[in-house]
């Protein structure tokens, strides 16, 4: 298949669509965009083609059927790179909590007809299943990261990967430290970077919605949320929330939860 | 072909094949069955919530939905602080409006103008309807990137805000931000009412029918996060009476539970709202909405958009209210303690109204959370919408026009965006048979496959008129693909009115393609493609004088001796478009 301009192909998983808005909300920017690549599947603006042959397809969303499966093996045959967006797609997502629980119990606390509902076990990462090329990290990812990374790519370069802590873009944006002074249980020390440092810029506590950062020490973390007085169950729930899927968060949660 | 059935199977979610999809089955003229499948993926929010502390509940909830995060926020957060006996300030309760402004004014544009328009004006998307409206794009883009602005102002980010706690805002925005939006906001009302007149110029159909609105009701204001529910059938009650009158049940073709108000479908959304709050209005919203050609209440579903509209204008004109006498305050956030007991929310989403129910222990934690979003009520609408509109549309157009007019009514409820966007297959069934149209993602295809174990049919006869099964064979064999393929094992054949011995002639091959001259009677499309397996295993209406491949394949799978895959495809003419496609649907 040839192409004059890169294609892209933008395809959606179990999610929320916020990870897609990000290039919804682009504005001009998305029209220029349009301009740059060829957008060949994007159903949420439009055009249709899941099985185009592309050079970038963005996936969101995690892994949660039998159709899904096989649907992201097909996506990863007709793509020369595969680029996660979002917690869903790159750690499984807030949904990858019923991963430690009886779904099938919860389907039949919902659904009146609980044989019709198809579901896997477990909500999990794009990367569980086929080769990923580039993961952006973040509930939601953010523009500007999507945006350097396409450019990045556009110019034929990997976009560099920016895992450092929180607490570095906290430090030089001047924000005064919510833990140190309002004893907050900001996750901004093992949280990686990317958002802006939003939470501590509005005076709260960061709740780890971009992942683990570089070396995150975990175990430190927990002992200092423990220092502010959170039980251990509470510690627990602070790491396995929205990237409760993420390896170092997952350990360090089930770890807590199992020490109460 | 007789005309008696027709079955239309149109997968509505273009991001998964078969996880949302409209079944319509068209006997005599009358639809018999009409069912909207949602089948997104079960992701458990009501549960993940138990145990939770209360103040992981909005950073929760915002996730279940990234277009209307705000609406998930306010109405749990409301549901939480009755609970906890919290009446927030003044200062905080008009800023949750702003903030909600900003989710409507947002969510409003993108559905208006990435969705919508493109369809009553014919385009497949906002990126090719930009290079003859570029203005107009351009105007909504600029009310849209506002809208998340003002969610921004007060969230950080317009997606998963951050600022929301339990009591109020984390942090109450500075005074210079607030200065430097507000003359924007100012001079986007004239953008606002521009785009209200200018989708009325857009050919809405005139459908009228019969249906019941269900809004919050606010004496003093255009509701957004309190009032009572009521309804244009006399209901009027407070949200906490919501479970007596509306029933959640489980239909097997949906994972989003269907939500009936009194045992019967209703409305909820912005024109249900603008029904039964057009008084609540500014008079300065009022004013435009006198100079319009469209009136309010209004039956007609089509006038949705320009509810939606009406909406941008009023959020702009709120916000700008709100705003204009702006302080920043020293409280943004009520003081509380966490008690036990049982609590509702209620807000207007942008596509309609957002109920919640929290029960919580006396740790403040969740112990159980029930959940009704917009989607599962207006679902039983939407289906009982497209019956009424399909057949007031009329059922004889043809299935692409069909299908056209099928989307843009479910449009019309703005469904979480993933369900509101374009179709991906068309599936007619004719006398039992399944055909597929143009945009149809074929589920049978010859990729990957032993080759060896391949054919393609051509089916025809000597007779003058009969002959394209053979000669669409001959088309293909001049194709390059098809030479690459017949090396790898590929068979080519062409048949003579084989009847009930086809069975002989395919018992070779696990992978059959039939190609098949199609009687045109009825049909307006000059290609169908029937997948062979989706046949019924018996049919009464195999004709007595003649067996046609159509009778032998549905003779087959009745004795459960089909290859695994067989594909029969009825052309109308012999053209490089058909062949065209035949390879890249198959091939």
């Amino acid at each position: 298949m040839s192409h004059n301009k890169p294609a892209i192909a933008v395809h959606k998983f179990s999610s929320c669509d916020g990870c897609q808005l990000a290039l919804l909300n682009l504005g001009e920017s998305l029209l220029t965009l349009s301009s740059m690549v060829d957008i060949l599947h994007f159903a949420e603006a439009g055009p249709v083609d899941e099985n185009a042959k592309v050079d970038i397809a963005i996936i969101e969303g995690s892994i949660s059927t039998t159709d899904d499966i096989e649907r992201i093996n097909r996506i990863r045959d007709n793509s020369t790179l595969v680029m996660t967006i979002g917690a869903c797609a790159t750690a499984g997502g807030l949904q990858a909590l019923r991963n430690m629980a009886d779904t099938q119990q919860w389907i039949a606390d919902i659904y009146a007809n609980p044989a019709v509902i198809k579901s896997l076990e477990k909500s999990t990462a794009i990367k569980k299943h086929i080769k990923v090329d580039l993961e952006l990290w973040g509930c939601p990812v953010s523009k500007r990261e999507i945006v350097n990374a396409i450019r990045a790519l556009l110019f034929g370069v990997l976009p560099e990967e920016k895992n450092e802590k929180i607490c570095m873009e906290c430090k030089r944006q001047q924000n005064m430290c919510v833990m140190v002074t309002k004893n907050e249980p900001c996750m901004g020390p093992v949280t990686r970077t990317g958002c802006g440092a939003l939470c501590p810029s509005v005076g709260r506590d960061c709740y780890g919605c971009y992942g683990p950062a570089e070396n995150p020490n975990t175990q430190a973390m927990a002992n200092r949320l423990e220092g502010l007085g959170l039980i251990k169950d509470e510690v627990a729930r602070r790491f396995l929330f929205i990237n409760n899927g993420a390896e170092a968060f997952h350990r360090q949660g089930m770890h807590s939860r199992e020490t109460e | 072909m007789s005309t008696d059935t027709i079955k239309i199977n149109v997968p509505v979610l273009a991001r998964v094949e078969g996880e949302g999809a409209l079944d319509l089955t068209i006997e005599n003229r009358q639809i018999t069955d009409l069912k909207l499948r949602i089948y997104e993926p079960p992701r458990y929010f009501e549960k993940f919530l138990e145990g939770r502390n209360y103040y992981d509940v909005p950073d929760t909830v915002a996730r279940i939905c990234g277009i209307c995060p705000v609406a998930y926020q306010m109405s749990a957060s409301r549901a939480i602080e009755s609970i906890f006996g919290i009446t927030v300030t003044p200062w905080i309760r008009a800023m949750r409006r702003v903030f909600y402004c900003g989710e409507w004014l947002q969510s409003h544009s993108l559905h208006i103008h990435l969705l919508a328009a493109p369809d009553f004006l014919g385009y497949n998307s906002v990126i090719e309807m930009s290079a003859q409206y570029g203005d107009e794009v351009r105007r909504g883009l600029k009310l849209q990137a506002l809208g998340n602005e003002l969610i921004a102002l007060f969230g950080a980010r317009s997606v998963h805000p951050v600022g929301v706690k339990i009591g109020g805002f984390s942090r109450a925005p500075d005074q210079s931000k607030v200065d430097e939006l507000l003359p924007r906001i100012t001079a986007a009302k004239q953008d606002a009412v521009d785009l209200i007149h200018w989708l009325e110029t857009l050919e809405l159909p005139d459908d009228k029918q019969d249906f019941v609105s269900v809004a919050l009701h606010h004496d003093d204001e255009y509701p957004l996060n309190e009032g009572r529910l009521i309804s244009d059938s006399g209901l009027d009650i407070p949200i906490s009476e919501f479970e007596n009158h509306f029933k959640e049940t489980h239909v097997n073709h949906s994972t989003a539970l269907h939500c009936l108000f009194d045992g019967k479908p209703y409305l909820v959304g912005p024109l249900a709202r603008l029904n039964l709050n057009a008084d609540q209005l500014p008079e300065e919203v009022k004013a435009v909405m006198q100079s319009l050609k469209t009136r309010f209440p209004s039956k007609n579903m089509f006038h949705s958009i320009i509810a939606r509209a009406i909406e941008i204008h009023f959020a702009l004109v709120e916000a700008e209210r709100l705003l204009s006498s702006y302080q920043p305050t020293e409280e943004p956030c009520m003081s509380f303690e966490a008690k036990a007991g049982t609590g509702y929310g209620c807000t207007e989403a942008p596509r309609g109204f957002l109920w919640h129910r929290y029960d919580m222990d006396e740790n403040g934690c969740v112990s159980k959370a029930v959940i009704v979003p917009p989607t599962s009520q207006n679902q039983p609408r939407i289906e009982q919408d497209l019956k009424d509109s399909l057949i007031s549309f009329g059922l004889d157009n043809e299935k692409h026009d069909l299908q056209l007019h099928a989307e843009k009514v479910i449009r019309n409820y703005d469904p979480c965006i993933s369900c509101a966007t374009h179709f991906l297959n068309l599936k007619l069934m004719r006398d039992g048979v399944v055909e597929n149209a143009e945009r149809t993602q074929a589920i049978t295809t010859f990729k990957n496959i032993d080759l060896n174990r391949a054919a393609i049919i051509g089916i025809g006869s000597p007779n003058a008129g009969d002959k394209l099964g053979w000669r669409m064979v001959d088309l293909l064999l001049q194709n390059n693909t098809m030479a690459s393929l017949q090396q790898q094992g590929l068979s080519l054949l062409k048949l003579d009115r084989p009847g009930i011995a086809l069975a002989e002639h395919i018992k070779r091959y696990d992978h059959v393609l039939i190609i098949d001259a199609m009687e045109s009677g009825n049909a307006t499309a000059s290609f169908v493609s029937i997948d062979a397996s989706q046949l019924p295993s018996s049919t009464s209406q195999i004709s007595s004088h003649e067996v046609g491949v159509i009778e032998s394949a549905a003779l087959l799978a009745s004795l459960q001796q089909l290859p695994e895959q067989l594909v029969i495809i009825g052309i109308a003419d012999c053209s490089n478009e058909n062949m065209k496609k035949i390879v890249s649907m198959y091939l």
